[in-house]
């Protein structure tokens, strides 16, 4: 058996056995993230010189790439407005991703669990996803009107399909020498499903989980297009419009910005939930 | 040897082509009326006739046109002068070599049987706007000419396919739009009229689109962009006499371009535009500095054009490669 569930098992049963082992990976994840956040920051530092440098050798001019001068003067100054513009963002983003999660799980439990749903619906799927949400994002507007629903729905569909496909890898990953062995001890099927394919699925779907906030943000970005007042959506629009560079990379900025937070609250939840997997075992964070 | 003459005699047949210039304009949005006169100057061979071998793409905004001018991937853009002056002023290598419209296009519409024919009637009605184009900042202008509020009237904002459905859908009243464009797609939608309030009926001046090329392109190119505008000019007055041939025109190069009748209409909405609304200037393309100066006082102060542009507004524009 994986050492990985027997943890898990004993976490469960012997829970003096189980704090020590939380509370080892609590004090290493202390260490890890002091270490973890340096080392991207010196990158990016390292990447906004050369950005500098770049448009000063190659003369590019403002009208086509900002100087990161201005971006972040932009950002200091305007501090409060693009805040609260990346309020309804924010909003809209996890809202869609949640939606993504709530439906996306039990979608592919149900592909998984039975072939006739699984023949009729996973090809469409994929079908769907070639489809260029920008394109019906504007019917959106026209059925559900102006406001929050068409940017949660762009997140949505955006988000829902590394859901989907992560979770049908996940549970259908499951080694059938454990599957036996339950069988054998007379599991019924509400606990396979619960002791062992669920646990065995769940660094799966939090990946895909992963992949799916990041693109819920462009989703809230194509849905604020395409019709919204308010969010970074509308700031980059506007900013574009009146050739505001120095503003619209501020935007982008932020929306980066909310793109790795999401991804890191994801990554903690997923730390809290499996901790006892392989891949939580390893040196490096904000990467799985 | 056969083969020698056989490549030889291509080449001769190549030859009245090889001596035509290839010159790409580039429209500031997809085809609609107001670009007929440059359809019809292909087809009727006024380019040619100036050794021009002329090949008109579609845009995807004036802002991102003149960009793409500026960076000298194509020759010639078809833009708002206005959008081309911002860019200018924050460096873009642009000018603008023939303004064509000298009374501007926008207006705020809705179908005619809401009745709403005044700008008093806007008030407690709800009208779609785009963030960040043209018409979004000369709306305040028009609203304080008009005496009326933001607080008057609701507003809704998406990009352009949004603003087009909202008011076919009856989400909005009114739309930010060119009088010869949003209107004939909405009556091509819905067969139903659409009545534009217009900005320049309330004492808005200032142009709107233009030819415009890059400076370096200018300098090297000279002769061949005073042919281009010799035949733009003749085009426009072609055009002008022959609207819907004009129209046809742009369906013949172009089939899904959009309807005969309301291409014919739109360029016929399109045709009055082309006169300087002061009555300084009598030839298509030539602006008269009154207007260019006009044009810029507005845009300073309700265009958030930087202030700069004022002194610089001579680098902005030029009559003076139009035929005499």
């Amino acid at each position: 058996m994986p050492d990985g569930l027997h943890l898990a098992w004993a976490r469960r049963k012997t829970p003096g056995r189980g704090k020590d082992v939380m509370a080892l990976s609590q004090n290493g994840w202390h260490r890890r993230l002091r270490a973890g956040w340096s080392r991207p920051l010196i990158f990016l530092m390292l990447l906004v010189v050369g950005w500098d440098l770049a448009i000063r050798i190659f003369h590019i001019p403002p009208y086509q790439v900002p100087a990161p001068k201005d971006v972040l003067i932009v950002l200091w100054q305007d501090w409060p407005k693009l805040l609260a513009e990346a309020w309804p963002t924010t909003v809209a983003t996890v809202e869609g991703f949640i939606l993504s999660a709530l439906f996306g799980i039990p979608m592919a439990m149900l592909i998984v669990g039975s072939r006739t749903v699984e023949s009729y619906v996973y090809p469409l799927l994929v079908f769907s996803q070639s489809i260029p949400k920008i394109a019906i994002a504007p019917l959106f507007v026209v059925w559900f009107g102006f406001g929050m629903m068409p940017k949660v729905l762009s997140a949505f569909l955006l988000g829902f399909f590394p859901v989907v496909v992560s979770a049908v890898q996940g549970f259908k990953s499951v080694e059938p020498d454990m599957l036996d062995l339950a069988r054998a001890m007379e599991a019924n099927r509400l606990q396979i499903f619960r002791i062992i394919r669920l646990p065995h699925a769940l660094p799966a779907i939090f990946s895909g989980l992963k992949v799916s906030v990041t693109l819920a943000v462009v989703g809230a970005v194509v849905g604020e297009f395409v019709g919204s007042n308010s969010g970074l959506g509308f700031v980059l629009q506007r900013s574009i419009g009146n050739f505001e560079l120095p503003t619209m990379f501020a935007a982008l900025v932020l929306l980066s910005l909310i793109g790795v937070i999401l991804f890191w609250i994801v990554d903690v939840i997923e730390r809290l939930a499996i901790p006892w997997h392989a891949s939580q075992r390893q040196d490096f964070m904000l990467a799985a | 040897m056969l083969r020698l003459l056989i490549a030889f005699g291509a080449i001769l047949l190549a030859g009245p082509a090889l001596a035509a210039d290839k010159v790409t304009l580039m429209l500031n949005w997809y085809v609609y009326g107001e670009h007929a006169p440059f359809y019809y100057g292909k087809e009727k061979g006024f380019y040619a006739a100036k050794g021009i071998d002329l090949e008109i793409q579609e845009g995807r905004g004036s802002g991102i046109v003149a960009q793409v001018v500026a960076a000298g991937t194509v020759p010639f853009g078809y833009v708002d002068v206005p959008t081309m002056m911002r860019a200018a002023v924050k460096g873009a290598p642009v000018i603008a070599v023939g303004v064509a419209l000298q009374t501007n296009p926008m207006s705020v519409m809705g179908f005619a049987d809401k009745n709403i024919r005044k700008p008093s009637d806007i008030k407690g009605k709800t009208v779609a706007t785009t963030p960040g184009d043209s018409m979004s900042q000369i709306w305040p202008l028009f609203l304080k000419k008009t005496g009326l509020k933001e607080s008057d009237f609701q507003t809704v904002s998406g990009d352009a396919t949004t603003k087009l459905n909202a008011v076919i859908n009856g989400q909005a009243d009114l739309l930010l739009g060119y009088v010869m464009d949003q209107s004939m797609k909405i009556k091509d939608a819905t067969g139903k009229e659409v009545y534009p309030i217009r900005f320049a009926d309330y004492g808005i001046n200032l142009v709107s689109s233009g030819v415009i090329t890059n400076t370096d392109y200018l300098k090297e190119h000279a002769d061949l962009v005073r042919r281009f505008l010799a035949a733009s000019v003749k085009s426009i007055q072609e055009a002008s006499m022959h609207a819907r041939d004009a129209a046809q025109a742009i369906l013949n190069a172009n089939p899904k371009g959009g309807k005969i009748d309301t291409l014919t209409q739109g360029f016929e909405l399109t045709i009055p535009l082309y006169k300087d609304p002061t009555g300084k200037s009598t030839e298509p393309l030539r602006v008269s500095d009154q207007n260019m100066a006009d044009t810029v006082a507005v845009m300073v102060e309700y265009g958030g054009l930087d202030a700069k542009a004022k002194e610089h507004l001579k680098d902005y524009y030029t009559n003076a490669y139009l035929p005499k």
